[in-house]
């Protein structure tokens, strides 16, 4: 290696391990343009705010005194009974998953879970076992509101409803959709048992609350406005659910910049 | 030359997976205080929540987080106006995690996935966090100034907790005509708030 090059690898380690004394994080500051690199806050759209908020605070009683006590009770279950539950409501949600995917054109997502409800129809015995996922079957979620986005329908604007919560013009229509279609419901329905489809709905949502206890807990006890961050986590949520990213990449990165003083 | 840019290339790429695992290392070493605190019986609540406190203060990029969130805000208002509103926004932003965190605290949690983003300096960490039914991933984006590494951002669910905070504030600070000094008050408030709740 000539003499140069010795050198070069000598600055390049050199710049490699630069250390500086640390200081403590109380100095951490930002360039002073960072506090206006986003304005994700000001791409919701949400003209009946007003209107939004008033429900919202009608579903938040209903939440603290009806679905959060269930949740909470459902959450006491065996652990092996709820991941049973869970596993069988995902299954009956497959064929709609399938259909939007198809619609989405994802062949290969619509194939894998295809197999995916076939194996956990007969094997899982009416999808309470998940042994597609063991088989290498991954799940993956896709809605009607997830497909509009895909064909270039805008959120419109923010909408709260009463009982189903966050929700916007776009995925709205999605959720309509959902119910007209849903093979399972409409079977149900002319089997002249419709009222199964309510009793799936409320399990559906006790189900997936008792997720989020803790989560929506720490979210509500600590929020100056807990409306603006339901709407702002809504917005996140659904962003990276129809981009099918990686989530660590697509939420936006707040570039805070460290200097110290 | 072909040799040196081949070893160059190598000692990059090397020197890029070690420092993700140093980073790491790190965060495993912070996220154990805080979820020993939690499991520690001996410390009472507010001791365990100001040991969590100060934990995070030291970890997290408060004052930055804290002019990103404060938006417009933060512009117009006066230096001691500010002082006080990151101090409020300090103790808010360990309110918050350490409730969040209080929700893991029996659950055991493993660093998954560990990638640096070249374009934007930060290093993502994913933890994933067992129980019994399942398991929730979280992703750290850190920071590294000046030989220490700092908590910029926590996403759990596809939702940026700095970001959340930001939508949130600003649809505060709105209501107050983005007034820092009032909306310190509100603030201020809520922390009493949530601190009571931790404390109980």
């Amino acid at each position: 290696m000539s003499k140069k090059n010795v050198i070069l690898f000598f600055l390049f380690f050199s710049l490699l391990s630069y250390k500086v004394i640390a200081s403590d994080a109380d100095q951490v500051n930002t360039d002073s343009e960072d506090f206006e690199t986003t304005t994700i806050e000001d791409e919701i759209y949400d003209p009946f705010e007003p209107v939004n908020r008033a429900i919202f605070s009608f579903n938040n009683v209903a939440d603290r005194i009806v679905l959060e006590p269930i949740a909470k009770g459902y959450k006491k279950l065996p652990s092996p009974l709820q991941s049973g539950i869970n596993n069988f409501l995902s299954n009956l949600r497959a064929p709609l998953v399938v259909v939007n995917q198809l619609l989405q054109g994802q062949g290969q997502n619509a194939f894998q879970s295809s197999g995916r409800f076939i194996v956990n129809s007969t094997v899982g015995i009416f999808g309470l076992f998940d042994v597609a996922e063991k088989m290498g079957l991954e799940e993956k979620e896709e809605d009607y509101g997830q497909t509009l986005a895909t064909w270039g329908v805008g959120d419109g604007f923010y909408l709260v409803l009463p009982l189903f919560g966050p929700s916007n013009l776009r995925d709205t229509s999605g959720m309509v959709l959902t119910m007209l279609t849903d093979p399972i419901n409409a079977y149900a329905v002319s089997e002249g048992e419709a009222w199964l489809v309510p009793m799936r709905t409320a399990a559906n949502a006790v189900d997936t609350r008792s997720q989020i206890i803790d989560e929506v807990n720490a979210l509500r006890d600590n929020s100056v406005d807990y409306y603006a961050a339901v709407r702002s986590s809504y917005y996140q949520n659904r962003k990276a659910a129809i981009n099918n990213v990686d989530d660590s990449e697509l939420t936006p990165l707040p570039l805070i910049s460290i200097e110290f003083e | 030359m072909k040799f040196n840019l081949i070893i160059i290339f190598f000692i990059i790429f090397i020197s890029k997976n070690l420092y993700s695992d140093e980073t790491s290392e790190w965060l495993k070493k912070e996220i154990d205080i805080i979820l020993e605190a939690y499991k520690n019986q001996n410390l009472s609540n507010e001791n365990r929540f100001l040991l969590i406190e100060e934990t995070i203060n030291n970890n997290f990029a408060g004052t930055g987080i804290a002019k990103f969130v404060a938006g417009k805000a933060w512009k117009k208002s006066d230096k001691n106006t500010k002082k006080i509103y990151i101090e409020n926004f300090k103790r808010h932003l360990a309110l918050n995690i350490a409730s969040m965190m209080q929700g893991y605290s029996d659950q055991t949690y493993e660093l998954t996935k560990s990638k640096y983003d070249n374009k934007n300096q930060v290093t993502l960490i994913d933890m994933e966090i067992f129980s019994d039914t399942g398991s929730v991933v979280v992703t750290w984006r850190v920071k590294e100034a000046k030989d220490r590494f700092f908590v910029i951002d926590l996403i759990v669910a596809d939702i940026s907790l700095v970001v959340t905070k930001r939508s949130e504030f600003n649809s505060m600070l709105k209501k107050v005509d983005n007034d820092l000094s009032k909306f310190n008050e509100v603030l201020s408030d809520q922390n009493q708030i949530s601190y009571q709740k931790i404390t109980e």
